[in-house]
């Protein structure tokens, strides 16, 4: 084998070769240099993954964005776990305990709800969704519709479909905050959103 | 004379533009060699995928690309195949399509995924994952394994599926069980009908859950079953007599019957927001 | 800040950072922030080459990614999912700039054949004295077609199939970029080790 066929296939190989390559390999010391070198520097590329720090005011950016947009909700009032972490456990840890087990009681109570669902449905506004798609389902719709123009309408009726079996399972939930078969259609109705979302952006991604 | 020469005519041109058609498709044949519990996944876009079986510690695909705007990208890495369709500039659902036929030892994982489909998988043991967006995903003769769907709107049937974990999610397409048991089975669907036609096994947890689509759960008369069915909004119907059971029966809005037949080996639950349910006895 | 660093010093696990954003807690968007602005800002920056632009992408890539935290269901690597944005918010502006983002074959390869000719460094051995500092700055030297392929396949560990997705390009035709561009970057390299070794 030539130095010139070895190198016109080269781009192919990616570190596996055939018993001919790696004969030339072993006796053009040219070829074996050039190999060694494209090595090297792939293996030094990797340790560029994440070294630059950006600065302080790209954070500062995203927070206001994040709060003009209304992601950022209001605090709430903090999960046991959450206000565990704000304190130094050594001096505060018999305070923790008694707030756990109240807290506990609390939710033995309550019948086992989820604290988390708890609060996303008694503490916070629930979110209205339209009749239709959201902005933002509208807009991943477009990006569908620039790669794959035929599936738009199919998208877009399985999220009308997702939301309004999460308006009809929140509903659910707010009536019966403690029945559990309402909180599995909630929990189920949002996987059912996630999937379609997942699935949408695959498309719009590719 | 006539008519036979119009015959003739019409059959010689079929054969040109069929040949026509062929000539502009690529076959192409992989074999890797893998171990036991080899890993093999095939990412196709558009066109259908059929895994079954090999004799031996062998992965064969087969793959007939229909145009020169997709090529197929393979991946072979010990015990790990990955065969992906990739399509290129001005591709579309025709132009786009590869048809796979894929040959894989019994006890393989198996990750499948077309948007157009259809999927087929028969015969296996191995953990298998399927997704599609408009697919129709045909399973059959499977056991021990783990097997999960994902679907938009394609219908998905599975038939003979034994001691299987088995999660199916479909948003709007229908979904097909005949004789699948194990000791978990889940079918959650938001507009989606489920049709189950089985004996539920003899210990499990079987969950067929829908939004607006009807429940139809077919078995016999020697089923064991401790069932709970509910539907906010729909009518419930059941062919049993069925024995109290002892979990609590919250008073809440909507139609739903619950208690058990036999000796309530395996627990079902039936549930549909808004549609109708309905267990009938074979 | 201080929050969001108390929240790392007790490890705050990815997990629970992102069931916290998804109910709009902001120290959890924030820790989410400060555990992988790094690889996406160098992702950015290296593709840009240029501090300003880096940071504008980079912000607008983790904002894509809070927007939809709603959406995350965990069955990929949440890295995975927030990366894949970030390079796709990357090449959408460079499609908006007009800049290649894959070459055309015929531009660059009367440019290699000069660079072969240069006298002295074909005698200069790279392996086992790659400095890193020489390397970013021939990184940054790429023309931008090169750069993109080089970063997603050796630093960013991106496959030649994903690629040719991301990009838009043929799977041959990603490889074949990407030879071009470790070749341009070990003559880059050759060349200034050479200046550096012919200096006094």
């Amino acid at each position: 084998m030539s130095c010139e066929e070895f190198q016109r296939i080269l781009p192919e190989l990616e570190d596996t070769y055939s018993l001919e390559q790696e004969q030339h390999l072993k006796t053009c010391s040219h070829c074996s240099a050039l190999v060694a070198d494209l090595n090297a520097i792939a293996r030094e590329a990797l340790l560029l993954a994440d070294i630059e720090e950006p600065s302080p005011r790209v954070w500062n950016r995203i927070e206001i964005a994040l709060r003009q947009e209304g992601l950022i909700r209001s605090a709430q009032p903090a999960a046991p776990t959450l206000r565990k972490a704000r304190w130094n456990p050594i001096w505060l840890v018999p305070v923790a305990a008694i707030f756990l087990v109240i807290f506990g009681l609390l939710l033995y109570q309550r019948g086992g709800v989820e604290p988390q669902t708890a609060h996303v449905l008694h503490s916070t506004p629930l979110p209205s969704l339209p009749e239709g798609v959201s902005a933002e389902q509208a807009e991943l719709l477009k990006v569908v519709a620039a790669q794959t123009p035929s599936l738009r309408a199919s998208y877009e009726s399985e999220f009308r479909a997702v939301n309004a079996y999460i308006r009809d399972a929140e509903l659910a939930v707010r009536r019966n905050p403690n029945d559990q078969i309402s909180q599995q259609y909630l929990t189920n109705a949002y996987e059912q959103r996630a999937m379609v979302y997942e699935m949408a952006m695959d498309h719009g991604l590719q | 004379m006539s008519r036979s020469l119009r015959t003739v005519s019409v059959a010689v041109l079929s054969v040109v533009v069929l040949a026509a058609v062929a000539s502009s498709q690529v076959r192409k044949e992989f074999h890797y060699q893998v171990h036991r519990r080899a890993s093999v996944s095939i990412f196709n876009e558009y066109g259908p995928i059929s895994v079954k079986p090999a004799s031996g510690h062998q992965v064969i695909v087969v793959a007939i690309l229909h145009s020169d705007k997709v090529e197929v990208d393979q991946n072979h890495g010990g015990n790990r195949v990955a065969v992906s369709s990739h399509l290129l500039a001005g591709a579309d659902p025709e132009s786009g399509r590869v048809d796979y036929e894929v040959w894989v030892p019994v006890n393989a994982s198996v990750v499948l995924h077309s948007a157009t489909g259809p999927i087929h998988a028969e015969k296996l043991h191995g953990d298998i994952i399927l997704e599609g967006n408009t697919a129709d995903v045909d399973v059959r003769d499977l056991s021990d394994g783990h097997v999960h769907v994902k679907t938009l709107k394609g219908p998905v049937t599975l038939t003979n599926v034994s001691e299987g974990h088995v999660e199916i999610t479909s948003v709007s397409g229908d979904v097909a069980l005949n004789s699948v048991n194990g000791p978990f089975v889940q079918v959650n669907s938001t507009t989606g009908n489920i049709r189950y036609d089985g004996d539920f096994g003899e210990s499990g947890e079987y969950s067929l859950m829908t939004h607006t689509g009807n429940i139809d759960a077919t078995t016999p008369s020697y089923a064991s079953i401790d069932v709970y069915a509910h539907s906010e909004q729909g009518k419930v119907e059941n062919d049993f007599l069925l024995e109290p059971s002892h979990t609590s029966f919250a008073a809440r809005a909507g139609s739903a019957f619950a208690g058990t037949v036999g000796k309530a080996a395996s627990s079902v639950k039936l549930l549909s927001f808004s549609g109708r349910i309905h267990l009938k006895k074979r | 800040m201080t929050g969001a660093r108390k929240l790392q010093g007790d490890k705050l696990s990815e997990a629970e950072a992102i069931e916290r954003a998804k109910q709009g807690d902001a120290e959890a968007f924030e820790a989410l922030y400060h555990l992988h602005k790094r690889r996406v800002y160098s992702l950015c920056l290296r593709m840009t080459a240029n501090t300003a632009a880096a940071e504008d992408l980079t912000q607008e890539a983790f904002l894509q990614l809070f927007r939809k935290i709603a959406t995350f269901r965990g069955e990929s690597a949440f890295s995975t999912w927030l990366h894949r944005m970030a390079v796709n918010v990357v090449l959408m502006q460079l499609r908006k700039k007009g800049l290649a983002v894959v070459p055309l074959e015929e531009t660059f390869e009367s440019e290699e054949e000069t660079s072969k000719k240069e006298p002295g460094a074909d005698d200069v051995r790279l392996t086992g004295s790659i400095d890193r500092l020489q390397l970013k700055r021939a990184i940054d030297d790429l023309p931008q077609g090169y750069r993109t392929i080089f970063l997603l396949h050796d630093v960013e560990g991106y496959e030649h199939n994903e690629i040719a997705t991301l990009v838009g390009c043929s799977i041959g035709n990603s490889k074949s970029q990407l030879h071009k561009a470790r070749m341009k970057l070990r003559e880059l390299l050759k060349t200034s080790k050479a200046e550096k070794a012919a200096k006094p």
